[in-house]
């Protein structure tokens, strides 16, 4: 029959019980709002993390160990790195500096006779503190008993601030050391481009004299300092082919590959590395949550069917009329099916902006740039559609199947 | 025993229509009847009779346990569901006791049923609902809904839709049933204009006074014809 006429029948009975209507679309419109917020949420929260990372770095290639059967980054607190592999990274082209990184466990620092709690501090060199990174001062010499601050630790810490000059107590198990502040920095070079979302107070020390891992290295024969972490910071225009150097020099001959336990692999990273890790767990939460909301949407298209089977009952004599003059079995089905397709198509078109500005609103909120994603939202609208016809399915059957002798005797 | 013939719109033949309804009930019990082009033929019975089922299956709305019911040269027990249903809108015009009107559509839309499924396009289908409407005097209540209307109103409006695709068969349910006595004889004046115009028309009544109208009367009882009756004019 004539879709134009299908369309304007359909519509009339979607409009002649304009309340029922109105409740059914607004379970749908729930429904898709739901799903296109959380997956536009994760997706704007996935592009500013990425982009965060992206954007730190990429000249970074990190040194580390992790979990060989595990595919997420997992930070290895085995310290496998010397100072000879370190040094011998630091010979590869391209290179220039390496930033080892190690904890050294601590109890509390005193600044000005206000003692706080802190559980670590971070022993690297000198080159970690860049002039990019410092806000004042200066970085620590070797073997200097100086300090370099994060703004966290200077600023939000103690009861008076940090300043460059200040003297500082470290309190550890059994000894005590007195350290000169000489600078105050916003993170520092090579650190790795996961773990720091909170402002946390940070306190770097010279690894000579302060870090206290050694071990046997096995190509120089001698007691040296190993860590963790490693980042080896390279020339922009050569990352790749430093990234590929520090993978060989690991695997080949390295003390790491000798000291690292069975079951850690060896590995360097790019930041690119890291964002496509992260972006793929954000992805994967993404994913879950905005299958909850699918449930929301599962509610709606049962409202639907709800819906259009009463309607199909109330509207028994006027198939059987229908039918009486020549309506088609197709035809009847066309026309549930049609105004089960409206409403999933209208809940789906509110739903959408709906859904954009609860996410708009979240992202406002959390802080993150907002980030349209077309796929879904288009998903969203089709699911919708698809929601409407298969919920008016069976319905649309049933009202096929009447028998216009009795629908038409029907009151 | 009827014959099939060319100008027959309508031909049973040895029609038998059981309903199983925790026993079997026979409502025709082998019927042979047939409505010459023109004719205007009155079913008249008490209820229970099978005079609805007979017409139900000369419309199409149902099928024959044994026997044919051909309309227009069609064999409606060979026919498919949409063969069916496109004979139903096309080549019968039904008129029920009830009128049966959708509730929702106004009276022009009301006649323009039949010729949306029969596809015809939206400007000829208002035109032509127009010109039906007028014809039977209703030129002035198009845009009406059914409770607008009076009972005769909606059965003219019915009326007007039976013709809307200029059916060979005109089938009245007891058109008069559910109006007054002064209101149903206008109802059968107008089909007996019908008639005067060159349509066939079959008519199922229990009404003597109904019937009458018709140039015969067909008699059932129990599901078989029990007389024929010709009246003369």
């Amino acid at each position: 029959m004539d879709p134009r006429e299908s369309f304007t029948i359909a519509a009339r009975s979607i409009r002649s019980h304009k309340l029922r209507s109105t409740l059914t679309v607004i379970g749908v419109v729930i429904g898709i709002a739901s799903v296109v917020t959380f997956a536009t949420f994760g997706a704007s929260v996935q592009a500013e993390v990425v982009g965060g990372i992206a954007d730190s770095g990429a000249n970074n290639v990190y040194v580390l160990g992790q979990p060989a059967d595990e595919e997420g980054f997992q930070q290895a607190l085995q310290p496998v790195f010397t100072e000879y592999d370190l040094d011998r990274l630091a010979e590869i082209d391209g290179v220039e500096a390496v930033v080892p990184r190690g904890t050294i466990p601590i109890n509390a620092v005193t600044h000005r006779g206000d003692t706080v709690a802190l559980q670590q501090a971070t022993a690297t060199t000198p080159e970690a503190v860049t002039d990019e990174t410092l806000v004042a001062g200066r970085s620590f010499e070797r073997g200097a008993n100086e300090t370099v601050l994060n703004r966290a630790a200077a600023e939000a810490t103690f009861e008076e601030n940090v300043t460059v000059g200040d003297e500082i107590t470290v309190d550890r198990a059994d000894e005590t050391w007195t350290l000169t502040v000489v600078g105050i920095v916003n993170g520092t070079a090579g650190e790795l481009p996961v773990g720091n979302f909170g402002p946390q107070p940070g306190l770097y020390v010279p690894a000579d004299p302060f870090y206290e891992s050694v071990v046997e290295s096995p190509n120089a024969n001698a007691r040296l300092r190993a860590y963790p972490q490693a980042t080896v910071i390279s020339d922009p225009a050569s990352t790749l082919a430093v990234t590929d150097a520090v993978e060989t020099y690991l695997q080949e001959r390295s003390d790491a590959r000798q000291l690292a336990p069975d079951g850690v692999e060896l590995v360097a990273r790019t930041s690119g590395d890291f964002a496509e890790q992260i972006s793929d767990v954000i992805d994967q939460i993404t994913r879950f949550v905005t299958g909850i909301a699918v449930i929301a949407l599962v509610v709606g298209a049962i409202g639907i069917a709800n819906i259009m089977l009463v309607s199909v009952t109330e509207r028994t004599r006027e198939i059987g009329i229908m039918k009486a003059v020549g309506a088609r079995n197709r035809d009847v089905m066309e026309l549930f099916l049609l105004e089960a397709t409206l409403l999933g198509a209208g809940g789906a078109l509110l739903g959408l902006p709906l859904g954009l500005a609860v996410a708009w609103g979240a992202t406002r909120y959390a802080e993150v740039g907002f980030a349209f994603a077309p796929v879904w939202s288009a998903l969203a609208v089709l699911v919708g559609v698809l929601v409407g016809v298969a919920a008016g399915l069976y319905p649309a059957w049933r009202a096929a199947r009447v028998d216009p002798i009795d629908a038409l005797r029907y009151e | 025993m009827a014959q099939a013939d060319a100008d027959d719109v309508v031909t049973l033949s040895e029609v038998r229509k059981t309903y199983d309804l925790g026993g079997v009930v026979e409502a025709l019990a082998g019927v042979s009847l047939s409505l010459p082009r023109g004719s205007y033929t009155a079913v008249m019975g008490p209820s229970g009779s099978g005079k609805s089922t007979l017409l139900n299956l000369v419309g199409g709305l149902d099928t024959a346990t044994e026997g044919t019911v051909t309309v227009g040269g069609r064999d409606l027990s060979a026919a498919t569901e949409g063969e069916r249903a496109a004979i139903r809108g096309s080549r019968v015009g039904f008129v029920f006791q009830t009128f049966n009107l959708m509730p929702r559509l106004t009276a022009v839309e009301n006649v323009a049923m039949p010729l949306v499924f029969d596809g015809w396009g939206r400007t000829e289908r208002r035109e032509r609902a127009r010109d039906l409407l007028a014809d039977v005097g209703l030129g002035e209540r198009l845009d009406h809904r059914p409770t607008e209307l009076s009972g005769g109103q909606r059965q003219r409006v019915a009326i007007a839709r039976a013709l809307a695709p200029d059916p060979e068969l005109i089938l009245a349910d007891e058109p008069t049933g559910n109006v007054d006595t002064e209101t149903g004889e206008r109802i059968m004046s107008l089909l007996d204009d019908l008639h005067a115009a060159g349509n066939t028309v079959l008519l199922v009544t229990h009404e003597r006074r109904i019937a009458a109208h018709a140039e015969r009367i067909v008699h059932v009882r129990d599901g078989a014809i029990e007389r024929i009756e010709e009246l003369s004019d």
